[in-house]
């Protein structure tokens, strides 16, 4: 590629894999310019645009927030639209980019993620409101909506899921994302059907399977902590009917003013 | 009926908020075998983007009495008068509109503003809120009350999900990846949609009863933008190429705080939360052009100043092309519980942190106030009379009601896509339900874009894509943006016309069938250029300011030729043919008046 010397060369290491095509995968390199502020989307964008237009990968927000482009990025789940290059060079100046491992691939970067969105749908995501709705908003403390930042941020990537060693074995297994959704429910006071979620979460797909391996807490881009909701929900799977009273107790007052501390 | 066709009541076009709304309630509403398309997942659609809040007059806070308008808010104790109401909210959307705004279609909005918001928390949307658990509502650009409605700073992100499970529930199909090629419209009526599965690159007529676009912005067309990378304008190109005609496209939004050189966005809630704008002087400029509202006037406004500074050479950065944003007089605790994630933009994209240093920005392509003309029901009109497509529906950014005008004010979008695309799914499932039948479609539809995608994948050209892509961008940004006149504007039309020319010559490098990236990105292109041009002749032909359309060679806003909608058609390959449409205003309440601020 041309280089009129103002910035160095890095070399960018890309899983390539067509199943049409190709009998395995390989890796592929490809010479980039290291500018200022280049992430490693960007130099996927540059080598698509310019040197291979057949390289595949999935993007669009990029500031991280559609959770479109999580890959393996040395090893390592990210989103690669917020991965500044140069951070992510070793020694002799390589990145290596694969897609997110135990999923099967669709074609390079790209993977298949139906078992991810299956699980999400399993857990039903939605609010199941109670039967009485008020005419303005359920009130919630500030308190119990912090309870769930843990929670209502994730973006749904799937680098938690496929840094799973669960994962990796069974697809059964309702993974990290939707178990961290339905704690989103289950801990929301307007939520009705807490004890039949964790009744669900309880049983031999949920949250017992998790083995506390932490890799989910170290792939969330959004510094997300589903090994903790997790501990959670089986703490509150254990004592499921107190809960549920407590739920229903808590249901009665909420069309009600927070009262002030 | 063969493979290559599906059949569905009603397919929408688009999974934002807009398309995820229509979805929601047509199904609720009974329609049994209704379906989304979307090009990437549907949570990956741009409103999961959308940072600052959404608008309604909740009547939620109130300014501390006594402190200001600049001065802090606290929840409107029980029984205390409101702040706000549905009046003040409209009037401040007719204002922010420069008068281009329909006032009927801005009423039904701002009044459905509060239930749309109740409705979304009943549905378990999870809003940052006041002490005594009400939604949590700040200040907005333009704004004459505290309505912005917000989670953090992440507002979108969190209606989006919210609504997405809903369509869920209530068992909306969703065709994932799927990009929709083409839209069938014969006599008028509309009877169905082409689209690939991108995944396998098989391409399917998808026939319905009732069709809708809710496929966003172009935001894409512009160099720097705030707008994600899908954001291409495809509906707005396909539905032109189809016969549809499209309104206001000269209006487009630039947002006074996209991240220098990057556009990525630093919400409005910077500033609603009381952030100032300086330039390399550290002067709060505003101070010149806006004096009663300061950072917090519209944005058109906001835009157009900052431009002022960076072109007097009171810019920062490298290229003296940015501007200051001061956040750091906040504190700590507010940025990390209200701006968590421009806070987190700024530390990964220009490594500064808010909360120390001053943040470089830049005014950034947003959002598109026009696009396919509609009545108050998602209805597409035919022409500026009003006769409409059967069958065909549109809400969003994609679609123009018209509630911005010449400038949308921030917020308002997220409500016009939730409230327009609510109403939409409401409409179509009516018309469903009253006995509309399955219209025929004639030839091959898929067929016919079979070819063109096989003609774009064998052209041996020697053009890349992105080489075109760049040089549309570069002359939209520079004779097409903040600051306009009729040189400019010829340019930019010459420009494109070779561009188009060029793109003859484009060769995808991608050819496989296989999830095509770069087969998609060369459709983007050509729908890209195909708008490009609607919004050039549009603001050639507009030889007034207005909203966010200013002219440097006509500056005053002349209401006795100009307060009319620009409603261009498609005229084969010469440019497009003009015609206009009155703005409906209500001439006892809101007539037209001088907009300062
Ligand atoms: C960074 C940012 C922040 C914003 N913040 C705010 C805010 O705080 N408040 C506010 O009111 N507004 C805000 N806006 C504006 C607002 O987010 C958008 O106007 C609104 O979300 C548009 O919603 P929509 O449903 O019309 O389209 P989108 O959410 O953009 O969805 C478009 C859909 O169409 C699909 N699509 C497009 N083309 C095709 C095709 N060819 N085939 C198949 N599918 C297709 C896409 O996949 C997607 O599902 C913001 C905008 C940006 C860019
Ligand atoms: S591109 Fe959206 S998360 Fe990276």
């Amino acid at each position: 590629m041309s280089n009129n010397g103002a910035y160095p060369i890095v070399t960018v290491r890309i899983q390539r894999f067509n199943p049409d095509t190709d009998k395995k995968p390989y890796l592929q390199e490809f010479q980039v310019e290291l500018k200022p502020g280049t992430t490693v989307l960007d130099a996927l964008h540059e080598i698509k645009a310019h040197q291979d237009g057949s390289v595949t990968f999935r993007r669009s927000c990029r500031h991280a927030i559609c959770g479109s482009c999580a890959m393996n990025v040395n090893g390592k789940n990210e989103l690669v639209c917020k991965a500044p290059l140069k951070e992510r060079l070793d020694r002799k100046g390589r990145v290596t980019i694969r897609p997110l491992p135990y999923l099967p691939i669709v074609k390079d970067l790209v993977v298949d993620r139906s078992s991810f969105w299956e699980q999400y749908q399993r857990v039903k995501p939605w609010l199941v409101p109670p039967e009485n709705i008020p005419e303005k908003e359920f009130r919630m403390s500030p308190e119990e909506v912090a309870a769930l930042r843990n929670a209502e941020t994730c973006i749904m990537c799937g680098a938690c899921y496929s840094s799973c060693q669960i994962i990796a074995l069974t697809k059964e297994y309702i993974g990290p994302h939707a178990l961290l959704k339905a704690f989103m429910r289950v801990m929301d006071p307007r939520d009705a059907i807490p004890g039949e979620r964790l009744a669900d979460l309880a049983g031999g797909d949920g949250v017992y399977r998790c083995r506390t391996i932490f890799n989910c807490i170290d792939a969330c881009p959004k510094g997300l902590n589903p090994t903790e909701a997790i501990e959670t929900l089986r703490k509150l799977a254990q004592k499921r009917q107190a809960f549920e009273a407590a739920r229903a107790e808590r249901q009665k007052r909420l069309s009600e003013p927070i009262p002030s501390p | 009926m063969d493979h290559n066709t599906i059949v569905h009541d009603i397919v929408i076009v688009g999974a934002g908020l807009a398309g995820s709304w229509a979805a929601t309630v047509a199904a609720r509403e009974g329609v049994r075998n209704v379906a989304v398309l979307s090009k990437v997942h549907p949570l990956r659609s741009h409103s999961g983007a959308a940072q600052g809040g959404i608008a309604a007059a909740l009547n939620n806070v109130r300014p501390v009495p006594g402190s200001g308008p600049e001065g802090p808010l606290e929840q409107l104790p029980e029984g205390a008068d409101p702040v706000d109401s549905v009046e003040l909210h409209i009037f401040d959307t007719i204002k922010g509109s420069d008068w281009l705004g329909d006032q009927d279609a801005i009423e039904i909005m701002c009044r459905e503003a509060v239930d749309v918001l109740y409705e979304y928390e009943h549905m378990g949307c999870v809003f940052s809120r006041t002490p005594d658990g009400r939604i949590a509502q700040r200040r907005f650009g333009g704004h004459s009350a505290p309505r912005a409605n917000y989670a953090a700073d992440w507002t979108g992100h969190v209606l989006l999900h919210t609504i997405y499970e809903q369509a869920l529930r209530h068992g909306v199909k969703f065709h994932s990846e799927w990009y929709c090629l083409d839209l069938i419209v014969e006599d008028n009526v509309c009877r169905g949609v082409v689209a690939m599965d991108i995944l396998t690159g098989k391409v399917y007529t998808l026939r319905a009863k009732a069709v809708m676009f809710a496929t966003g912005g172009y935001g894409r067309a512009y160099k720097i933008t705030s707008n994600a990378l899908a954001n291409t304008g495809d509906g707005v190109a396909i539905a032109y190429n189809a016969g549809i005609p499209l309104m206001d496209m000269e209006f487009v939004q630039f947002h006074p705080t996209g991240l220098y050189k990057h556009g990525i966005l630093m919400s409005e809630a910077c500033r609603g939360e009381g952030g100032y704008l300086l330039n390399k002087n550290l002067e709060r400029f505003m101070q010149r052009y806006a004096p009663g509202k300061m950072e917090l006037a519209p944005r058109d406004l906001v835009s157009r100043s900052e431009q002022r500074e960076i072109d007097e050479g009171r810019g920062i950065g490298e290229d003296g092309q940015g501007i200051w944003l001061d956040l750091r007089h906040l504190g700590r605790e507010k940025i990390l519980e209200r701006l968590p994630q421009v806070r987190e933009i700024a530390i990964n994209f220009v490594g500064v942190d808010p909360i120390e240093d001053l943040v470089p920005i830049q005014p950034t392509a947003h959002y598109s106030m026009g696009c396919i003309p509609t009545d108050v029901n998602g209805q597409v009109l035919a022409d500026a009379n009003g006769a409409p497509v059967v069958g065909f529906y549109a809400a969003g950014e994609v679609a123009c009601v018209s509630v911005h005008g010449a400038n949308r004010l921030g917020t308002n979008s997220l409500l016009d896509a939730s409230v327009f695309g609510r109403r939409a799914g409401h409409a179509m499932a009516q018309f469903v339900q009253s006995g509309a039948v399955l219209p025929p479609v004639a030839g091959d539809p898929a067929e016919r874009n079979r070819r063109r995608l096989c003609s774009l994948l064998d052209n041996p050209g020697s053009e890349l894509v992105e080489d075109i892509a760049v040089d549309l961008k570069t002359t939209m940004t520079n004779n097409c943006g903040i600051f306009r006149h009729a040189e400019g504007l010829k340019q930019a039309l010459a420009d494109i016309q070779a561009l188009k020319a060029r793109f003859k010559r484009a060769r995808v490098m991608d050819k496989s069938s296989r999830f095509n990236t770069d087969l998609l990105a060369a459709l983007e292109l050509e729908h890209m250029l195909t708008f490009s041009e609607v919004i050039a002749a549009t603001a050639l032909a507009r030889d007034e300011s207005r909203g966010a359309h200013y002219r440097t060679d006509f500056p005053q806003r002349d209401d006795s030729r100009w307060l009319v909608h620009t409603v261009a058609h498609k005229n084969g390959e010469d440019g497009p043919r003009l015609s206009f449409k009155p703005v409906t205003i209500n001439w006892e309440k809101y007539p037209p008046q001088e907009r300062k601020y």
